[in-house]
């Protein structure tokens, strides 16, 4: 038996006002794969995801899930599908646990299984004590929440579309934490600009650029071979730079160039946000 | 039909939490109201008006008020502010679900486009329902106890006239929110085919097939100088028409890109 494709597209176009958008894309996701979707803004990824989900009419091609063929305004694919848009709309003046309950109730589960998927859930995201109205709930807080309910169908493809895009780097760093525990339960396509979460996370990358992809890769084809000309190196507690160097010199490795990097912004921000 | 049920739920919560209903609902108490009270107050205006004209030299004739002056009032009050307030509140059942892509949510989770549709044209008409019975029963009560009032004839007729036109007006709501997405577009759809009507109705030739005729036209039955029949027409025409929009607005929803 092949490996099974998850996902499959073929040969997909979409034009908007005469400019091909999104332009005879192909690429199958394998299951249990976590696909990187990688593209500047307007690249055509948030089209080819709106497309895997019905919700856009493709010129040209076929997408299928699991097997079963995609229809433009039909949701019978959509049941094998959890969607986490860039930045998710919920109905305000519901609270976390109630919205999940409706989308329970709309894919279909018992009331004995919503609720124990719900608490699982808003645990798994951490929105456990969250039990305030959605209005109140900060982006990182609804993007946490549109994991849970993503995930509450177990769907057996996970499409985020920008899931980290809109988040400062603590709601950033706790989505991609969220999204690596889900790793192997199910499939996921991850749409990004942002190259160290694809790094963090994915096993496998598609670059679209201009509507078309310029290319598809497995993460471990990408990583830099074992001989190089370069590296670096980050050690886990302080050291001395010069004692370094010198059990550099000792093993007869002389570098030509080194650095001691500032530390990063970002790191900085985590340290003094805890 | 558990999507259905799902739905239908959350309109009603939904309702709950903006405060829809119970904006709708006492909107539409004080409607019911305002038709005896208006019969009531009239003499007390046209008196002050009338100590001012005897000043001129005018004497002006005022008449009792009666349950007829009460069901005019009601029904005028009805066929303009009432359609009014109703679109308005009304406006955003499907508009506002578009709008703010929460919608797009529950569709990527499999919620069958047409569920959408039905469940919302279903809770606003079970809502304006509830709205108009209390219009209607607030107003009876007061006419009742202030007036003499004669048994109305043909009454499922005389009071199911405006209120089919209510639910003609809801499904133009959810017809204008589908094909544009946002409210304005829902409320020019709604009054814009309302005022077309009102402009048509001029015509007597389509006067007994157009709906706008069953805003506040059955009051001519109370009064003794209409038939019911001459609603019977434009009552079938109305239905065949929210049917139709209902169909038009799913057909819409289907080919919508979101």
């Amino acid at each position: 038996m092949n490996n099974i494709n998850t996902l499959e597209i073929k040969d997909l176009t979409k034009a908007f006002g005469g400019r091909n958008v999104v332009d005879n894309v192909s690429f199958n996701v394998p299951e249990h794969c976590v696909f990187g979707f990688i593209g500047a803004n307007g690249a055509g990824k948030t089209t080819t995801m709106k497309m895997i989900l019905g919700l856009l009419k493709p010129e040209n091609g076929e997408i299928t899930v699991c097997g079963e063929r995609v229809r433009f305004g039909a949701t019978k694919t959509n049941r094998l599908i959890g969607y986490l848009s860039d930045v998710p709309e919920f109905y305000s003046y519901m609270r976390p646990k109630e919205y999940l309950n409706l989308c329970g109730e709309i894919v279909g589960l018992s009331n004995a299984v919503i609720k124990r998927r719900t608490s699982e859930l808003l645990s798994l995201v951490g929105l456990a004590n969250a039990n305030k109205k959605i209005g109140g709930f900060s982006r990182g807080m609804k993007q946490r929440l549109g994991v849970a309910q993503a995930l509450l169908g177990e769907p057996k493809l996970l499409i985020c579309d920008e899931p980290t895009s809109a988040l400062d780097p603590i709601g950033r760093r706790e989505v991609l934490d969220i999204l690596q525990a889900i790793k192997g339960k199910t499939t996921v396509i991850f749409s990004t600009h942002i190259l160290s979460d694809v790094e963090r996370i994915c096993d496998r990358v598609a670059v679209i650029n201009n509507g078309k992809i310029t290319m598809e890769k497995a993460m471990s084809e990408l990583k830099v071979p074992h001989r190089a000309k370069a590296m670096t190196v980050e050690f886990a507690g302080e050291v001395d730079s010069d004692e370094v160097m010198r059990v550099l010199a000792e093993n007869n490795f002389a570098p030509s160039h080194y650095e001691i990097p500032a530390t990063s912004i970002e790191e900085l921000f985590l340290e003094v946000a805890k | 039909m558990k999507q259905f049920i799902a739905l239908t739920k959350k309109e009603f919560f939904e309702s709950h939490a903006t405060y829809r209903v119970y904006i709708l609902l006492a909107v539409f108490a004080i409607f019911g109201l305002m038709g005896p009270m208006m019969a009531l107050l009239m003499p007390v205006i046209f008196e002050m008006m009338a100590a001012d004209m005897a000043a001129m030299g005018m004497t002006l004739e005022i008449p009792e008020p009666t349950a007829q002056d009460a069901w005019t009032q009601f029904f005028s009050t009805f066929a303009q502010m009432g359609t009014l307030a109703l679109g308005i509140i009304f406006s955003g059942v499907m508009a506002n679900d578009l709008n703010r892509g929460t919608l797009v949510n529950l569709l990527t989770m499999g919620l069958k486009r047409h569920t959408v549709i039905l469940a919302k044209f279903f809770t606003a008409t079970v809502l304006w329902t509830a709205a108009f019975l209390l219009a209607v029963g607030t107003a009876y009560m007061y006419t009742a106890f202030y007036f003499e009032m004669d048994t109305i004839a043909h009454v499922l007729l005389v009071f199911g006239a405006p209120w089919l036109f209510g639910v003609f007006m809801l499904a133009l709501l959810i017809f204008g929110g589908t094909l544009f997405g946002n409210f304005y577009g829902a409320l020019a759809v709604c009054f814009g085919v309302f005022f077309a009507l009102i402009a048509v109705n001029i015509l007597p030739a389509a006067n007994r097939f157009n709906p706008a005729s069953l805003a506040g036209g059955t009051l001519s039955i109370i009064m003794g100088a209409g038939e019911a029949a001459d609603f019977i027409p434009a009552m079938f025409v109305c239905a065949g028409v929210i049917v139709l929009l209902i169909i038009v607005s799913i057909l819409a929803f289907n080919h919508k890109k979101l």
